[in-house]
């Protein structure tokens, strides 16, 4: 299906004018030629570009600008360009990111345990690379030798705290220890009160030591360090691998059946059907709300997915394209490289930061 | 859910086009046309805005009807005409916003809470009688897709009215300058920038409406 879309949407590698919208909303996929964009007023023909000032016209305020005046030339499609689901965001040279760390793009993972094999993304969101803004997602992953166990965190950085990317690989960090530390407890169980209450107390310090504070103050940690994390593991267990998760904030985790193919979202999301129109309140780290710990049990169908609201949000209910093309990527492993280029798929307005942790509940040798 | 198309925020550019506009009708359609050509050089931000047009004098004239604005050539001109009838356009706005919501909803889209940016350089001439129709406008349980309504007054607007129309105190702007053409500018320039800031958190984790205040113009509870 990937070949599918790349072939389908050749007419943008090649630099051809977009083809029109599908009449049919639930159409799968955008015809390749044919047609412009439907405006209600638009001429028909290439987008109008945008032109100098007149002479003698007061100067502008300077906004910065997606593209460089001179586009580059077109070019061949490259088998390593981000697949386009549906019509693409635009092309242009992503700028640096400004944090004072140095904070990559792209952070891909992936391995196998005995039991599990597990894959793991972050990359930065197209419309943080168009205005230079660092990836603001993180994840974590580890594997629990003497349980078996796997365990994963994943955070973002809520978008107004300007260094909540340092908050996000804190809190993922610290829920990693945590689970740890529970595991190689006498009971072998994760306090998951403790996890999400030590994760908070490990973004204050950290935001104790980047702010220069001379004590923790929780108010400055919120406003510069604010972020969402789902963390939990799976383990082997009598009737299947057992999955227990807990959340704060809009990031999520789905069941993806690849047999039937259909997503089953494991929290809750901010999307619901019925809403008029799209409100989002987030509840992120330090604050810490009541803890509800999700159990469950995956069979060998299933993958198991944890992921920023830059996945789950153009994923929905999954019963659309970025559904089909999550289906289609995951329904076996895909090489650690391939998997993060999948995540990083290019869906005009859906440009947020994505995170995106995979397990599949089987070995592989070799 | 159907389709996942894209995240879109609606904005509704509402404009005085009562005849004591007449001298700076010109201002405006240059402001817009300027506010056009910034859009064009963000067009991340700009396709997550789809634009409406409505000049309103004794009636409501459809100018642009949510258009996305990287696919215009041209934003149509704005005219001078008659009165300043407030009643017109809440009633248009009542009966529009749920159409064009439904309607991007419909098509797969993600529709983010509607933005009216209201303009106007006079006090009503249609009386009271547009309060309870704005009332119903902005009750989210009468309109679920109830809009945020940004005010902004000009000449002889009283800041009372401002604040009367828009849906916080702090969307409320009154200008302070006696140059028309040049608050109408400002007016242009604040509006571009609230467009373009709040397309860019479109999409994001935490999506919000962007407002800016016009230079020079004052928050209209600091005025009353």
């Amino acid at each position: 299906m990937i070949e599918a879309f790349r072939q389908a949407y050749q007419w943008f590698f090649n630099g051809d004018p977009p083809p029109a919208q599908p009449k049919d909303p639930h159409e799968r996929f955008v015809p390749a030629n044919g047609g412009v964009y439907q405006s209600r007023n638009a001429a028909a023909g290439p987008p109008p570009q945008r032109q100098a000032p007149p002479q003698g016209a007061p100067p502008q305020a300077a906004l910065p600008r997606t593209a460089p005046p001179e586009e580059p030339p077109p070019r061949e499609r490259d088998p390593w360009d981000p697949p386009v689901v549906g019509r693409p965001v635009g092309t242009f040279a992503p700028r640096p990111s400004t944090a004072a760390a140095y904070r990559p793009d792209y952070v891909a993972d992936g391995w196998a345990t005995p039991r599990f094999v597990v894959r793991a993304a972050s990359v930065r969101g197209y419309s943080h690379r168009n205005t230079g803004e660092p990836r603001q997602d993180d994840v974590a992953v580890a594997w629990h030798e003497p349980t078996g166990a796997v365990l994963f965190a994943v955070a973002d950085g809520v978008s107004d705290a300007p260094l909540s990317h340092i908050g996000a690989t804190s809190a993922c960090r610290a829920a990693i220890g945590a689970m740890t530390a529970g595991l190689d407890g006498g009971d072998g169980r994760v306090d998951w009160d403790g996890l999400l209450r030590g994760a908070a107390w490990q973004l204050c310090e950290q935001a104790r030591l980047s702010l220069g504070l001379p004590e923790i103050d929780r108010e400055a940690a919120e406003r510069h360090m604010a972020t969402t994390l789902v963390a939990g593991l799976v383990r082997p267990g009598p009737d299947g691998p057992m999955v227990e998760l807990v959340q704060v904030g809009d990031s999520s985790a789905w069941i993806l059946n690849t047999r039937v193919p259909r997503y089953q979202c494991l929290t809750p999301t901010k999307f619901r059907v019925g809403d008029e129109v799209f409100t989002n309140a987030v509840v992120a780290l330090p604050r810490v709300p009541a803890v509800e710990v999700r159990h469950g049990t995956m069979s060998r169908d299933e993958v198991l997915l944890v992921g920023t609201d830059g996945f789950g949000d153009p994923l929905g209910d999954g019963d659309n394209l970025v559904g089909d093309h999550f289906s289609d990527a995951l329904r076996t492993v895909p090489p650690v490289l391939k998997f993060a280029n999948d995540l990083d798929f290019s869906r005009e307005t859906w440009d947020d930061d994505r995170t995106l942790f995979a397990l599949w509940p089987y070995g592989i040798r070799g | 859910m159907a389709e996942n198309t894209g995240n879109l925020l609606p904005v509704y550019m509402v404009a005085d086009e009562s005849f004591s506009m007449n001298d700076y009708i010109d201002n405006l359609n240059d402001g817009l046309a300027q506010l056009h050509d910034a859009l064009l050089g963000e067009p991340m931000a700009a396709a997550k805005v789809r634009f409406t047009i409505l000049g309103f004098s004794d009636d409501v004239q459809l100018r642009l009807a949510m258009a996305d604005l990287r696919r215009e050539n041209k934003l149509p001109q704005l005219v001078a005409r008659s009165r300043t009838a407030y009643g017109k356009v809440f009633e248009d706005l009542r009966a529009r916003i749920p159409s064009d919501v439904a309607s991007l909803k419909g098509q797969g889209y993600t529709v983010h809470r509607p933005a009216v940016f209201f303009l106007s350089d006079g006090q009503p001439t249609d009386g009271d009688g547009w309060r309870a129709t704005r009332d119903q406008l902005v009750d989210q349980n009468v309109t679920r897709a109830a809009p945020n309504i940004i005010a902004c007054g000009i000449g002889d607007v009283k800041p009372q009215t401002m604040l009367d129309v828009a849906t916080k105190p702090e969307y409320a702007f009154v200008s302070t300058g006696a140059d028309l053409g040049a608050e109408i500018a400002k007016f242009c320039a604040a509006l571009t920038k609230s467009i373009v800031k709040s397309g860019r958190t479109i999409g994001s984790g935490q999506p919000e409406l962007v407002v800016e205040r016009p230079q020079n113009f004052k928050m209209a509870i600091d005025v009353v």
